[in-house]
């Protein structure tokens, strides 16, 4: 099939075949990161079997990424707290300890990331979610490492670009970035690559060219080298089916 | 590593900037930018001249590069024929 009238969509059964290219190359390429896994989806009450069909088997998943606050998170006591807490413990010799480290020690955030498959819009929506080391959810407003470039759309696009919604599949309130752009944008990053026209292959990139614009909404960056390996063997892949 | 840096780092890059979309098509489309130089340079040059703030800014691979990424990588990971070329489109839109 030929990408120039492809719509920048994928089906529920091309959305697991790039999920999993994704999770496996992810593994290969960037080892000290968490991985991103499959997770199968529950069956979920009220779904008549019918309904089967639209849906997809399940979602990735990439959890407990600690990310740093930014230079400016990162908290140094300054001198009126140093000798506060000398004070605080010479009176106090029963102090909490931990509560004291932790006031001095840089925020730590951990995202959990999933990227489900969207039936109404036929393209994998980005939905995730922020905490503290101690579990204590955090809100969009609260979170200071999120790329400059986002805290600014976040400010003009309030409405348009992260919301909170229902996780179709925990039906839990996560963020979600808005997929209705999505496959304009596809269509677009894949139309640049003419070695790319071949659906076969364009189905394999999708979720790693996906994640290489979703990414720097959230500060994820995909190594070159995955890119580059993956794109030539499924290239080679091609010719030797053409062969 | 010796005194003088190394070549590939004061190294010039060869940038093509190409429309696409309904993008509107530069006078002068090729320019030489510090290897050492972020894409950032690339897409704020971009965003000036087009005076708009929001593009989809692409190399090929279907890739968006971060604007952290030194030109140089990229060029070195996509370039071609001598040159970066870097696809933008005026429509990119979320929600």
């Amino acid at each position: 099939m030929d990408v120039s009238s492809w719509d920048g969509t994928l089906s529920p059964h091309e959305f697991s075949i790039a999920a999993r290219t994704l999770a496996h190359e992810w593994k290969r390429f960037n080892p000290a990161f968490p991985p991103w896994t499959w997770v199968p989806s529950q069956n979920r009450l009220g779904l008549a079997s019918h309904n089967v069909c639209y849906l997809v088997d399940g979602y990735l998943t990439l959890e407990k990424l600690c990310i740093h606050g930014g230079p400016s998170e990162i908290h140094m006591p300054s001198q009126e707290e140093k000798v506060y807490e000398e004070i605080y413990t010479e009176k106090e010799e029963l102090s909490d300890n931990a509560t004291l480290v932790e006031s001095n020690s840089c925020e730590l955030h951990f995202y959990d990331f999933h990227i489900v498959y969207s039936a109404a819009y036929r393209v994998p929506v980005l939905y995730f979610r922020v905490y503290s080391i101690d579990g204590q959810p955090l809100v969009l407003d609260e979170l200071k490492d999120l790329p400059a470039c986002s805290e600014k759309l976040l400010l003009e696009s309030k409405w348009t670009f992260i919301t909170q919604e229902e996780h179709p599949h925990l039906n839990r309130p996560w963020y979600m970035l808005h997929p209705c752009g999505t496959s304009e944008w596809m269509k677009l990053l894949f139309s640049s690559d003419a070695s790319l026209a071949k659906k076969g292959v364009v189905v394999e990139l999708y979720l790693v060219s996906w994640l290489s614009v979703v990414g720097q909404v959230v500060g994820l960056t995909i190594p070159f080298e995955l890119l580059n390996c993956l794109k030539s063997s499924l290239l080679s892949c091609c010719k030797q089916d053409a062969g | 590593m010796s005194s003088t840096e190394s070549p590939s780092s004061v190294r010039k890059v060869v940038v093509h900037l190409r429309a696409t979309g309904d993008a509107p098509i530069l006078k002068q489309a090729k320019f030489k930018i510090l290897g050492t130089d972020k894409f950032a340079k690339v897409i704020d040059f971009l965003r000036r001249q087009l005076h708009r703030e929001t593009l989809f800014v692409y190399v090929n691979s279907a890739f968006s590069p971060n604007p952290d990424e030194s030109v140089i990588d990229l060029y070195n990971n996509f370039g071609f024929d001598g040159k970066l070329v870097v696809n933008y489109a005026c429509s990119m839109a979320w929600g």
